[in-house]
């Protein structure tokens, strides 16, 4: 070995060691002893004792392998899952698995698909991934296969169901693949989910809002059923993965590699609404509760909630609006010399200033956000979205960035997609952004959700779109505490929601916390605003501007825990 | 307040209002101030204009110059002709003032150059 190659591997070894004594207090010598170190393989990198055992006899007597538990599966119980789970191991014997896997036509089924993680097919009804729901309009052609009434006999007998499940979903998984964490939603089906697992074990993850979670072992031929808390209030997901560490059945952690799962999922669809006492993940509880105003009781939260909060603390939010978006910057570039854009509810500006070949002028309902806005020295008025004092046909391009979804009901929302399109020039085009209900789409969290990790690791600020910068990590804490169903400080009764997390319902109340600073009076105390919020759902905004008669849909997208849309004036 | 944004500005929004255009000013200050000059962004946006709006507000502020009170043909190449407009709609702001609704009489105000367009309930 080189100088170099010696110098790297002493200080791994040195790194290994000092690690090995601090977790375990074990100290390492330079003369051989009975007992051997290895330092940079374990379960989590792959290493199964299966494979060391055979290696090492060559020089001599193994007596025992010990594989150390790391912090992640220190305390963990394979065994045991969320209340209301049980594993019914060896429910099937491995006849009958061969017969269940043999009667799955992949190719000539309904509603056979490839999904991009993992080979799905249902029977009885579609079990929808994208919102985690049943589509009961309409019902498939195929039933649950024959083969499958064994396992209902065998279940009934056992005194765990009385009745026969109407909805099947077969997933295989190969290894590597998985599935992310979710519940179904609970108007989708009924309070117990069954699921066999046949062709290879697996470890499923479970994780409850408040942070707990749990890994359960589910082997080859068992069938798992989820009922009450298991089903209603933690989500289950199976990491994409190749291997599990899982329990060794003489005891100590091993690594296991997965082979080809098949899951068979079956539920009872539900014809009603969800009565569960889980209401915080139930959306038949929580549709009762949105509150869809009418417009008086619209004019009057939006005031409140709405315009007298920008007045309030227009200042700091002035100060905390950074990085523009690039999407909206390339659309405000994309206009030719000479055109002319308006930005409805420009706030102060952040969007002017990058295009020098078009004359922008901007409209708030702030006189406070609009006034900094002409600080910057541009083009502002005052006015109410829902009745822009702007002739039909001025405009050749319009944006209106996170603003719509400060209307209080979906007639308003309307109004001010249809008042866009008006002001709009025959060909002309607007850019719409709204707050998404989802702030996690394709797997990967917005970086307002981000924002809580990042905030928790470093002293890093980094400001996001919507919400204010966190102080610091207890203050922090201190929000995430008690989650309250009403507002106490207002009188509609809206949910609050829980900055940088993930939205539980349609309309919130969002807190911003002003910066003492910022505040024309010297007190020490910071005060809390609530500004009301309709979040979108998927396509939501799109249907919106299609109801539009003259409206051409350019292109909808997802940004940043927004959804967005390019429309064109037909 | 331009005057290229206020040949855009209308009270059509309004309740019982059915033109609303273009709006009256009454100009308390004024402010002149230079701006770049681009004949190719001046001739495009005066096809989007207004014309006789334009004028006749540029003369009720007293600051019409010369301006035709016609829009003459061939603008494009006319580059005189073009620094006039140029000045008209980019170089002169109200800075406080009013705007009035010609078939309302309803006055919006103006102050800081920010026109304040905000309807009151009974007018949605």
């Amino acid at each position: 070995m080189t100088g170099f190659a010696t110098r790297k591997v002493v200080r791994k070894v040195k790194k290994l060691t000092s690690m090995l004594h601090r977790e375990s207090g074990i100290e390492c010598c330079e003369e051989p002893t009975k007992y051997l170190f290895i330092g940079n393989a374990g379960l989590t990198t792959g290493l199964q004792r299966e494979c060391l055992v055979p290696h090492f006899t060559k020089y001599g007597i193994v007596d025992d392998v010990v594989m150390i538990p790391v912090p992640t599966v220190e305390n963990k119980d394979w065994h045991n899952g969320p209340p209301g789970s049980v594993v019914l191991e060896n429910f099937v014997n491995e006849t009958e698995e061969e017969i269940l896997l043999h009667c799955i036509d992949w190719g000539t089924s309904d509603s056979g698909q490839h999904l991009k993680h993992r080979r799905v097919i249902h029977y009885g009804y579609e079990f929808q991934y994208h919102n985690n729901n049943i589509n009961k309009d309409e019902p498939l052609k195929d039933k649950i296969p024959e083969e499958c009434s064994v396992l209902f006999d065998r279940l009934k007998q056992m005194g765990y169901i009385t009745s026969c499940p109407d909805q099947l979903t077969i997933n295989q998984y190969l290894p590597g693949q998985g599935i992310p964490p979710h519940i179904d939603t609970h108007s989708a089906c009924e309070g117990t989910i069954l699921s066999l697992s046949l062709g290879s074990s697996v470890i499923m993850e479970f994780k409850h809002r408040d942070g707990q979670s749990m890994s359960l072992l589910l082997p080859q031929r068992s069938m798992l059923i989820m009922s009450g808390e298991a089903r209603y209030a933690w989500s289950h997901g199976i990491t994409p993965r190749k291997t599990d560490i899982m329990p060794c059945p003489g005891g100590g952690l091993s690594v296991q590699n997965r082979g080809v799962r098949t899951s068979f999922t079956f539920r009872w669809t539900r014809k009603d609404k969800c009565i569960c006492s889980y209401h915080l993940e139930c959306d038949s509880y929580n549709e009762k509760e949105s509150s869809e105003q009418n417009d008086a009781g619209a004019t009057e939260l939006e005031k409140l909630h709405v315009h007298k909060v920008y007045e309030d603390i227009a200042e700091h939010f002035s100060e905390t609006r950074h990085k523009p978006w690039p999407n909206v910057l390339d659309f405000v570039q994309s206009f030719p010399k000479g055109s002319v854009l308006v930005d409805v509810g420009c706030g102060n500006g952040k969007y002017f200033g990058q295009n020098k070949d078009i004359y922008e002028i901007g409209c708030d309902s702030s006189w406070n956000l609009s006034s900094l806005c002409k600080d910057r020295g541009f083009q502002v008025f005052t006015c109410n979205c829902l009745a822009l004092p702007l002739r039909n046909d001025s405009a050749d391009a319009c944006i209106s960035i996170a603003v719509i979804h400060h209307l209080a009901n979906e007639n308003r929302r309307l109004k001010a997609v249809q008042e866009i399109v008006r002001v709009l020039r025959q060909e002309g085009m607007a850019l719409i952004y709204v707050w998404a209900k989802n702030q996690e789409y394709n797997n990967k969290k917005s970086s307002y959700l981000k924002q809580n990790w990042h905030n928790r690791k470093s002293k890093c600020n980094k400001t996001n779109a919507h919400e204010p910068p966190v102080v610091n990590a207890e203050e922090e804490k201190s929000q995430t505490e008690k989650y309250s169903k009403f507002s106490e400080s207002s009188s509609f009764s809206l949910p609050l929601h829980t900055n940088r997390t993930q939205f539980l319902h349609k309309d919130v109340l969002v807190p911003w916390k002003l910066k003492p600073q910022s505040q024309k009076l010297q007190t020490a105390e910071v005060r809390t605003f609530y500004r009301y919020y309709h979040v979108f759902e998927k396509q939501e905004l799109e249907d919106l501007c299609l109801r539009e008669k003259n409206v051409e849909l350019v292109k909808s997208f997802y940004d940043q825990g927004n959804w967005c849309v390019i429309i064109k004036k037909k | 307040m331009k005057l290229l944004t206020h040949n855009m500005l209308t009270s059509k929004c309004m309740k019982g209002v059915t033109v609303g255009y273009p709006l009256g000013i009454v100009a308390k200050d004024i402010k002149v101030s230079e701006t770049e000059f681009n004949s190719e962004f001046v001739s495009r946006i005066i096809p989007k204009l207004d014309w006789n709006a334009l004028w006749k507000a540029a003369d009720s502020i007293g600051h019409s110059g010369d301006l035709p009170q016609q829009l003459m043909e061939d603008y494009e190449n006319n580059e005189e002709f073009l620094k006039k407009v140029h000045h008209v709609l980019l170089e002169v702001e109200i800075i406080n003032g009013e705007l009035v609704c010609p078939e309302s009489g309803r006055k919006f105000p103006i102050s800081q150059g920010i026109p304040n367009m905000l309807l009151n309930e009974d007018e949605l």
